[in-house]
């Protein structure tokens, strides 16, 4: 290897790596008898730029917000961010019927909760 | 007596100073939308950007579950007023566990560089960030020089 291809190598830009800062949005929780109930601030993220994830309990929001810019910008107060919010799932969730809907900049997110984990009665059988 | 004022008048300006110190910290980063409301007074909501792209103003106002019928946009000369009220209130049937949403009635009021034609004015509101367009009026507007 010559001298002039190691100079080459070190200077190959570095991997770009994701640079928003992580905000988490503001969250009211809400349950009734059929489900637990998200509403979650999430001002100017187009619906695509929202990722929910459930695994092990877990149930991962993130989204990516870009605000567009033109000329020269006297102030700014919105940035570019990725909101982020992680909560716990009870068990007592029906996984596979979450859903949700975006209106206004923000989301509602129905978490319904399985038939099976509504209160029941044991019976106390004699031996 | 008189002396004694002047100390503590003194120690509220290093007082608010620090705040805005603490402020400016906090609003740059944009970190927690949590956290930096706690610190001195609640007036900055709407969030906004003001851009200038020559002929017009651009001003974006973050504006999360405020409806259009909930939103007012006034405009006075280069006075810019953006009011409103946010409902986040419970849903039918729900009982709240965390709140962490404000619901309240809000204001803001800008006063803008330049002088902006009201007529021409347009807002729209997508997914939560309202947009208006203010176009300069005629003699704040940028003009060619010829060299003679």
């Amino acid at each position: 290897m010559s001298e002039s291809e190691i100079i080459a190598r070190s200077e190959q830009p570095a991997d770009v790596v994701s640079q928003l800062p992580t905000v988490a949005p503001p969250v009211d929780t809400f349950e009734n008898e059929k489900e637990i109930l998200l509403h979650v601030d999430l001002p100017g993220v187009q619906k695509d730029a929202i990722v929910i994830n459930i695994d092990n309990g877990k149930l991962t929001l993130s989204a990516v917000r870009s605000v567009p810019t033109a000329g020269a910008q006297a102030w700014r107060e919105i940035a570019d961010v990725q909101f982020r919010r992680i909560f716990a799932v009870p068990q007592s969730i029906d996984v596979n019927n979450v859903r949700a809907e975006l209106k206004d900049g923000v989301l509602c997110l129905h978490l319904p909760k399985s038939e099976a984990a509504g209160p029941r009665q044991i019976e106390i059988t004699t031996g | 007596m008189a002396h004694h004022w002047h100390d503590i008048h003194h120690l509220f300006g290093a007082m608010d100073f620090f705040r805005n110190q603490m402020n400016s910290l906090l609003q740059d980063a944009d970190r927690s939308y949590i956290t930096d409301r706690s610190w001195g007074i609640r007036d900055g909501f709407p969030r906004t950007n003001l851009s200038d792209t020559g002929d017009n103003l651009e001003l974006f106002a973050e504006v999360p579950g405020v409806s259009k019928e909930k939103l007012n946009v006034k405009i006075q000369g280069n006075y810019l007023e953006i009011s409103g009220t946010r409902l986040a209130a419970s849903p039918e049937g729900y009982t709240l566990h965390r709140n962490e949403r404000v619901s309240s009635s809000f204001s803001r009021s800008f006063t803008l560089p330049y002088e902006v034609d009201a007529t021409k004015v347009t807002a729209t509101l997508n997914d939560g960030i309202l947009k208006i367009v203010l176009p300069k009026s005629e003699a704040a507007k940028p003009r060619q020089v010829t060299i003679s």
